[in-house]
């Protein structure tokens, strides 16, 4: 692999991992528009954990998804208080918070930022990609997956059919934020670097457009986002700004033609394997006749 | 059969603001029985049920289920004591297929960790499924479960509404209107369907416009009128009531057609 | 289920503005009193930047309370009448203009911003009225607002370069108050800021248009049902939205002499920031909320020095947001979606 495929590769898998993070609170309908604060905190916890306490890297990254996944905890139970646009606004503010912090701390290096020492390679951030994908698969197959799916089209009657709605949701907090602490433990053991200017909130922006261009119906959603923003300004091989405006385009176009998304419900049904031989599926009362 | 009754409303007043919707109504639910709830537009059914079933607390009085009192019980655990319900405008979740929208209806009933994390839409023969598509067909609704509900006829999806509220193995079944919009034939089927419920022991509490489900489907009947409890007594007697014909005078009157429907 | 009949009790509208300007002059007083010129002179510049982020809070202020969207090409509209004007300038295409190439040179600019907003119009709101009825419906287009972000942001990259430029504009009469010194530019943007608010309040009170504004807020479906043509009013929104944001970088340009590609950003977080404040949906809230902004910004940079900002800022819009949602004025229900 060519040093500029393997670069990536690394980001495409971070992304994804990171996406997922978004993700899990976005399919129970809530917005996160904080994802790079999260990110930032495993990015930083990993790193500190690396470089100044001298923990080995098979303490650091999962001491860095459980910091996170205990901060997206905390900061669900202010968060759930909100929704719609305040939600929006708030993950937002929380975000700029975070960046603004880890600015000004000198314990995490500042605006100079953190030399992470242990270095992992493309082929684990690959591994760790897989495993994250086919876990949030699992997920949404599972009951708990029904439940989040079904609170995001209708809170209110979701409660009435007996599902705990804010057990869910703050479930879904600390996964995403577990998620999105591993996206930046890895970043940080693969760049060896972290600086907070990174984790501004443009990464925040294209992170949920990532998943809301995805989909948020499916799992496949954060796959497709995350694949199609990557891989499309490397096909068209444009370079600089117009990358992010043909970015911006492919967003605006796509709200008008699939404003649910790349990937929706009724798209995997349609091309789903038990439909490739003999058009129509077949109603209970006919299986069940034969 | 014990004289407690399943549901026992007393004395609940609900105010939104200064409005008062509900204002010091009681009634009582039989074990079994089909009872009707009716009234003129805003008269406060709705909200009752909202009441009953906990979307918002209710201001004074008291809501008991099979003797137990259920006022502080929040909604979600409401349908776990034995109560459950549909609704007006339908409320089915547009992106789940209509097999997950029934086995949501299954939540109350598994909600074990392990259950929670079986991976049910990957059993394509499990229990639950199973259960999920049996009930679809006692209820003789021959759609793909796989299939998207928002494309299926209005009357289809009245109906598959019925069968989540029923997954959850209810003592009560409260309906809101579950006849609007359906078909003179439709309606009829959906009357032998509940009659066939209500014979396995479930008691229905049903919130409807039309008069000639209502005498067909219920033998008692419960009127407000602007949230006040005006009638409470046998189906029959409700069209000779005077208090009645009022509330209805000056908007329609009490018809026996299936006419009577409120637009 | 049929939501409970709301009962918003309401402040009389005299009250708003006479709180805002009582607690105005007690800070004024109270920084002077305490401080000195050195105190007064910081709230002097936080009124100024304040009057910028109120222009700006009162653009988000009207899409969010009218069509319930968060629009994130405001920011970028503010940079556009900076960035054109001083594109223009520089090209030489206005030499003919003389004196006052700079006054044509913005006015232009204006122009730009209110057509790059209904172009936004055209392509999200006409297309995206949102019918999917679950929770992230209200993400559509705001997501298309952050595309057209990126292709407004990184056009005028490719257009004009990265670099910050300066903008100069020929007139610097300082006044002197009591030792405080006002600049010129920004004694007359703050004027204009105010003369703006007061229009828009005024079509939001006492015009047909205001009251059809008004009444899509409240319910765009019983908005319909009562006439108001609702596809002929949302651009209405968005060239008010244009004329704001644009004046806004006009002012902006003219206090500070100095234009880049990013100058909305930083003046667009910090407006959001000050709509929240001042609740989302309410005018008078924006202008509190603005100002407010705008003496934090100055007064933490000035005690906590320049990094301090961004954490005092957002950290104080963040215990907003969870403990008094509704901000300083606004009503509860905007923005929270459907029930």
């Amino acid at each position: 692999m060519s040093g500029y495929m393997s670069g990536i590769v690394a980001i495409l898998c971070i992304n994804l991992i990171f996406a997922y993070g978004i993700y899990v609170t976005a399919a129970a309908g809530q917005l996160n528009l904080g994802g790079a604060g999260f990110q930032a905190i495993g990015a930083y916890a990993a790193a500190w954990l690396s470089s100044v306490a001298m923990q080995p890297i098979w303490l650091t990254i999962p001491a860095a998804m459980v910091i996170t996944g205990f901060v997206g905890f905390l900061i669900s139970f202010p968060v759930l208080r909100t929704r719609g646009v305040y939600m929006v606004l708030a993950t937002f503010a929380f975000a700029e918070v975070v960046a603004g912090y880890l600015l000004r701390s000198k314990v995490f290096g500042g605006a100079i930022g953190m030399v992470v020492p242990d270095h992992i390679d493309v082929p684990v951030l690959i591994g760790a990609a897989v495993l994250v994908t086919l876990a949030v698969f699992y997920l949404m197959a599972t009951r708990l997956g029904l439940a989040m799916r079904s609170i995001h089209d209708d809170e209110p009657v979701s409660s009435l059919m007996g599902v705990n709605v804010r057990a869910i949701q703050v479930a879904s907090f600390t996964l995403g934020g577990a998620f999105a602490g591993l996206a930046g433990a890895l970043y940080a053991h693969h760049f060896s670097f972290v600086e907070a200017q990174y984790f501004n909130s443009l990464l925040s922006i294209y992170v949920l457009l990532f998943v809301l261009i995805g989909g948020t119906q499916t799992a496949w959603g954060p796959l497709v986002g995350s694949l199609f923003f990557t891989l499309i300004p490397e096909l068209l091989r444009v370079g600089g700004s117009w990358r992010y405006v043909v970015f911006g385009v492919a967003i605006v176009l796509m709200m008008i033609i699939r404003p649910e998304g790349i990937v929706t419900r009724e798209l995997v049904a349609r091309l789903s394997p038990r439909n490739w031989f003999g058009g129509k599926r077949p109603a209970l009362g006919e299986r069940h006749a034969g | 059969m014990p004289a407690e009754p399943i549901l026992r409303v007393s004395h609940v007043c609900k105010r939104f603001g200064g409005l008062t919707v509900t204002d010091d109504v009681s009634f009582d639910v039989e074990r079994g029985s089909r009872t009707a709830l009716i009234g003129p537009n805003g008269a406060g059914k709705t909200t009752l049920f909202n009441l009953i079933s906990g979307v918002y607390p209710i201001n004074s009085g008291s809501i008991a289920l099979e003797g137990g009192v259920i006022d502080a019980l929040p909604s979600r655990k409401r349908i776990s004591a034995g109560l459950s319900r549909s609704f007006q405008n339908i409320r089915l979740m547009p992106h789940l297929s209509v097999i997950e929208n029934v086995m949501l209806g299954q939540h109350s009933q598994a909600s074990g960790i392990v259950d929670l994390l079986a991976p049910v839409s990957w059993q394509r023969h499990g229990r639950w499924r199973r259960m999920a598509e049996e009930r679809l067909r006692e209820a003789g609704l021959d759609v793909d479960p796989d299939g998207s509900v928002s494309g299926l006829p209005y009357g289809v999806r009245k109906k598959i509404e019925v069968v989540r509220a029923l997954m959850s193995n209810p003592r009560l079944l409260m309906l809101d209107e579950p006849a609007a919009g359906l078909n003179p034939r439709e309606t009829a089927d959906l009357s032998a369907f509940l009659k066939g419920i209500a014979a396995g022991g479930v008691t229905l509490l049903v919130v409807e416009h039309d008069m000639s489900f209502v005498h067909d489907l219920c033998e008692r009947t419960v009127v407000l009128n602007f949230g006040r409890l005006i009638y409470d007594g046998p189906t029959r007697g409700v069209q000779e009531d005077e208090a009645v014909r009022e509330a209805y005078l000056g908007s329609r009157r009490v018809e026996t057609g299936s006419a009577g429907r409120a637009a | 289920m049929s939501a409970p009949p709301a009962s918003p009790a309401r402040r009389p509208a005299i009250g708003q503005p006479v709180i805002i300007a009582a607690g105005l002059a007690l800070a004024v007083a109270l920084g002077i009193g305490f401080g000195g010129k050195v105190i007064a002179q910081q709230i002097v510049s936080g009124l100024m930047l304040g009057a910028i982020y109120m222009t700006v809070a009162m653009a988000f202020t009207l899409t969010i309370g009218v069509l319930n969207f968060l629009n994130f090409t405001i920011p970028t509209l503010f940079m556009l009448t900076g960035m054109v004007a001083w594109g223009l300038i520089h090209q030489g295409w206005l030499a003919f203009a003389g004196g006052s190439a700079w006054l044509v040179a913005l006015l232009i600019g204006v122009g730009v911003a209110v057509a790059a907003s209904l172009v936004v119009e055209r392509f999200t709101f006409r297309y995206l009225r949102t019918r999917h009825g679950d929770a992230t419906e209200h993400a559509i287009p705001l997501v298309s607002s952050l595309g057209f972000l990126l292709i407004f942001e990184h056009l005028v990259l490719i257009g004009m370069g990265s670099e910050s430029q300066r903008f100069a504009v020929p007139f610097k009469a300082d006044i002197r108050i009591f030792g405080v010194v006002l600049g010129g530019a920004q004694l007359a943007s703050m004027v204009l800021a105010v003369v703006i608010v007061a229009a828009l309040t005024y079509i939001l009170k006492h015009t047909r248009m205001g009251r059809a504004l008004r009444t899509i807020a409240e319910n765009p479906d019983t908005a319909s049902l009562l006439g108001v043509e609702v596809t002929r009013i949302v651009p209405v929104v968005f060239i008010l939205t244009g004329l704001l944001a644009g004046v806004a970088g006009a002012l902006f340009t003219i206090n500070y002499s100095d234009v880049s590609p990013f100058m909305g950003d930083h003046v667009g977080t910090k407006a959001i920031a000050a709509m929240v404040l001042g609740g989302l949906g309410s005018i008078w809230g924006a202008i509190a909320g603005g100002i407010l902004v705008g003496l934090t910004e100055t007064l933490s940079i000035h005690f906590l020095g320049g990094d301090s900002v961004q954490m005092t800022v957002w950290g104080l819009l963040l215990a907003v947001i969870i403990l008094r949602p509704q901000g300083l004025f606004g009503t509860a229900s905007i923005g929270k979606g459907k029930m």
